[in-house]
């Protein structure tokens, strides 16, 4: 399964969001997931996907932003090979939600 | 000073999640008490409460729903109740000249139940990321306020068993002396964890089960009676300058007229004559009346040994002979003890009572305590009762004694 397909189930199960909403591009706040909802869903991220974060918060504007952390988490964690859309190694020291 | 008026009620409770559903149900004195039916409830000696019919997915979309503990849920569909009962029309009000009054004893306690249990039980270090505010006991308040865009003040008040009379009491004060035109008031609990319930129990206050019918284990002044039953659920008022309210017409449930709070100071559970008549007498005091034109008391009628007959002795003190004379409803036998928002539904019971012209009953009373001899309206409703004034009793552990009395609008 996909790291968007993944994610998106867990966006499914536990907002009850529409699949049809879900969109690479589409503001994950437009989806009810605020800075705060963030900090809940970055924990179920955590926890699907066998990763560890950084303690500091992640600004993830969108679900392909998400889902782009989540690869770069993945290929810096895991010997296993990204999943993904684009590969793209999240930044050293992701920086605090405004 | 000004007059203030109750324009909106809301329930979430045990005997039904609205005011009509709460009041046929109260009259009839059907019980809501029953067995509960959960995994742990084995490790419970009296596995018994007063659970709410409740789905938080009817009433919010998923994303905030996950930031509401159970106690909070309560609290924001019944203050919607009360709201538009009230026809309260928030978008073109003064909202910093409104406040959110609330009380719960408990606040999010499932939250905190499921927290310790991922630490302790689980030995998971994963607690989740919103334990902190779902279990921080302004929740509920804090959520009201952002719902309607409130911006006055927006209060908690825990004194465990009284805290919503308390919390009704504390924002009448304020209707009244004119800093703000309206409130939103009452209380909201969710108890019934595993470790609340489990910690309860420790403590020796909660009912025995009837052996014959779970449903009556709570005998308030009864000669048997063994203890109180927990029970969940929201209560709140809208609270209004009278003149006001009667400027836009609204509909009048009743008028509040005297609050008052007194502690006992001296015993951390265990209640006193002294105080719960103190706070009687000074809540007659607020409300300008003489003790015989109060026509029922909502009693506190846990259906604890203590506090029935301290509860008893102290009305007589109060009232003397008339004590004899007006009619007692202790209505904890059929919802369970609110805790947090006990006060707040028993003054919407008192509320209720009047407009409706109709002792409630107090159930589950075959055979009165000895030294509980009073009226008070055993197993069946009055009918056609004319009540005026009613006074609601709420006390609690800590010592804190809140009265309020209300009056008949008409």
């Amino acid at each position: 399964m996909t790291t968007l397909a993944r994610l998106s189930k867990i966006l499914v199960k536990n907002y009850k969001i529409d699949p049809t909403r879900l969109t690479l591009d589409g503001p994950l706040e437009e989806l009810g997931i605020d800075s705060l909802g963030m900090a809940e869903l970055l924990f179920f991220i955590e926890d699907e996907f066998k990763v560890q974060l950084p303690f500091d918060p992640v600004a993830l504007p969108t679900l392909g932003d998400a889902v782009r952390y989540i690869d770069g988490l993945l290929a810096a964690q895991h010997v296993i090979e990204p999943s993904t859309v684009a590969g793209v190694v999240p930044p050293a020291s992701p920086h605090r939600p405004a | 000073m000004r007059r203030v008026a109750v324009t909106g009620i809301g329930v979430i409770s045990p005997l039904g999640c609205s005011a009509v559903e709460l009041f046929v149900n109260a009259t009839a004195g059907r019980s809501a008490i029953c067995r509960i039916d959960e995994p742990w409830c084995e490790r419970l000696v009296s596995p018994l409460a007063a659970c709410v019919n409740f789905n938080g997915d009817e009433h919010f979309e998923a994303p905030k729903l996950r930031m509401l503990d159970r106690v909070s849920q309560f609290a924001i569909v019944a203050a919607r109740q009360a709201i538009d009962d009230a026809r309260f029309d928030m978008a073109n009000a003064d909202r910093q000249r409104v406040g959110v009054f609330l009380g719960t004893g408990m606040g999010g306690s499932q939250t905190t139940d499921d927290g310790y249990k991922t630490l302790y039980a689980d030995q998971s270090n994963r607690i989740k990321p919103f334990t902190i505010l779902m279990g921080m006991t302004n929740a509920p308040a804090a959520w009201i306020g952002i719902e309607y865009g409130v911006t006055g003040p927006n209060l908690t008040y825990s004194t465990a068993c009284s805290s919503s009379a308390v919390s009704i009491g504390e924002a009448w004060m304020r209707v009244r002396n004119g800093e703000l035109d309206a409130a939103i008031a009452g209380g909201a609990e969710a108890p019934l964890s595993f470790g609340a319930l489990k910690a309860w129990e420790a403590l020796h206050t909660l009912a025995s089960e009837d052996p014959t019918d779970a449903s009556t284990s709570c005998k308030p002044f009864s000669k048997n009676r063994s203890g109180m039953v927990l029970g969940e659920g929201a209560a709140i008022v809208v609270l209004e300058d009278w003149e006001r309210a009667t400027k836009r017409s609204a509909t009048i449930h009743g008028e509040l007229i005297g609050y008052a709070v007194v502690t006992d100071a001296s015993h951390i559970t265990r209640p006193t004559v002294v105080g719960q008549a103190a706070a009687m007498r000074a809540a007659l005091q607020a409300a300008a009346c003489a003790p015989a034109s109060i026509d029922t008391i909502n009693a506190h009628g846990t259906g604890t040994q203590a506090n029935d007959t301290v509860e008893t002795a102290a009305i007589k003190q109060v009232f003397g002979a008339d004590a004899y004379r007006i009619p007692i409803s202790a209505t904890k036998a059929i919802h369970g003890h609110l805790l947090g928002a006990s006060g707040a539904l028993e003054f919407v019971l008192s509320l209720l009572a009047m407009q409706h012209k109709v002792l409630l009953p107090t159930m589950h009373l075959e055979l009165a305590s000895e030294d509980c001899d009073l009226d008070y309206v055993p197993n069946c409703a009055r009918h056609e009762v004319k009540i005026n004034t009613v006074m609601s009793n709420s006390f609690a552990f800590g010592g804190t004694n809140a009265v309020l009395i209300a009056r008949s609008a008409q």
